[in-house]
């Protein structure tokens, strides 16, 4: 099982604003927030922290089947190299890459290096975006796996959770995305 | 307020962050903010925020936690409503 999430950091500055009201006491715990306040650079601390907190809700819905909206108690640990998410009894590991354009966060149940594959898009338009990633995926898979693309089925359950099916195997994967950026991992 | 007036608040609340403009035109109380407006998570937030200001309340986060189509919105805010 695997989650992921990315940020477009352009249009994270234009499709939100963490400083409005109520938005930072909303999303974070008290402790996310004053890791933020205390931060050098507090735009990046809380869409890192928002990407940690969305693949670890991919990971924990695998697992779980099922659909909320509860981002403030998945609550995340920063330590050096990796970062820790915890919600209720559940608790993964999540590996994230910062770059100037995107950051990206991976979420598995043991320690990992990142795995999630970036894309960029040419088009602006979400429904070929959403196909050209689900294309790279259906790709990357049936050459990690030595299956045809034509035996590899995308599905998604009634939670929206989606897997790649053949020969009865079931694979957990995860896909994001986010403004001009996507990204896909496979369990 | 009638149900057609809480419908068409929350539709103004949630048109600026709309993804599939075709899904928010035929916008009924089954329509899903995820699945069908594919608004992004992200900004599920603001959405909460706005409904918060729009109708002078405060949600919990138990009232967040089923927050992800019209027809929970408008249970939520006319729960809240009558408080």
């Amino acid at each position: 099982m695997v989650g992921n999430d990315i940020i477009d950091i352009a249009e994270a500055k234009i499709s939100s604003n963490y400083k409005r009201p109520r938005f930072l006491e909303t999303l974070f715990s008290l402790k996310e927030q004053q890791h933020i306040y205390n931060s050098n650079n507090p735009f990046q601390t809380v869409w890192r922290l928002w990407s940690m907190k969305e693949a670890a809700y991919k990971l924990y819905t695998q697992g779980s089947p099922s659909r909320f909206y509860n981002p403030k108690k998945f609550e995340c640990f920063i330590e050096a190299t990796f970062g820790i998410v915890k919600f209720r009894n559940f608790k993964c590991y999540v590996a994230t890459e910062i770059t100037l354009d995107y950051i990206i966060s991976e979420a598995r149940l043991k320690p990992l290096t990142l795995n999630s594959e970036v894309v960029k898009f040419n088009s602006k338009h979400l429904q070929n975006q959403s196909e050209f990633l689900k294309s790279k995926l259906i790709r990357s898979i049936s050459k990690k796996f030595h299956i045809p693309e034509s035996e590899l089925a995308f599905k998604k359950n009634n939670y929206g959770i989606p897997t790649v099916e053949f020969n009865e195997i079931k694979k957990h994967i995860s896909l994001t995305h986010h403004g001009n950026f996507g990204a896909f991992a496979i369990s | 307020m009638t149900k057609d007036d809480l419908i068409s608040r929350l539709k103004t609340i949630v048109a600026p962050y709309v993804q599939d403009e075709e899904a928010f035109k035929s916008l009924t109380e089954d329509t899903d903010f995820v699945k069908d407006l594919k608004i992004n998570s992200a900004n599920l937030v603001d959405i909460i925020l706005d409904i918060e200001d729009e109708f002078d309340i405060r949600l919990e986060n138990e009232d967040m936690e089923q927050m992800l189509d019209v027809k929970s919105a408008m249970t939520i805010v006319t729960a809240k409503l009558k408080e």
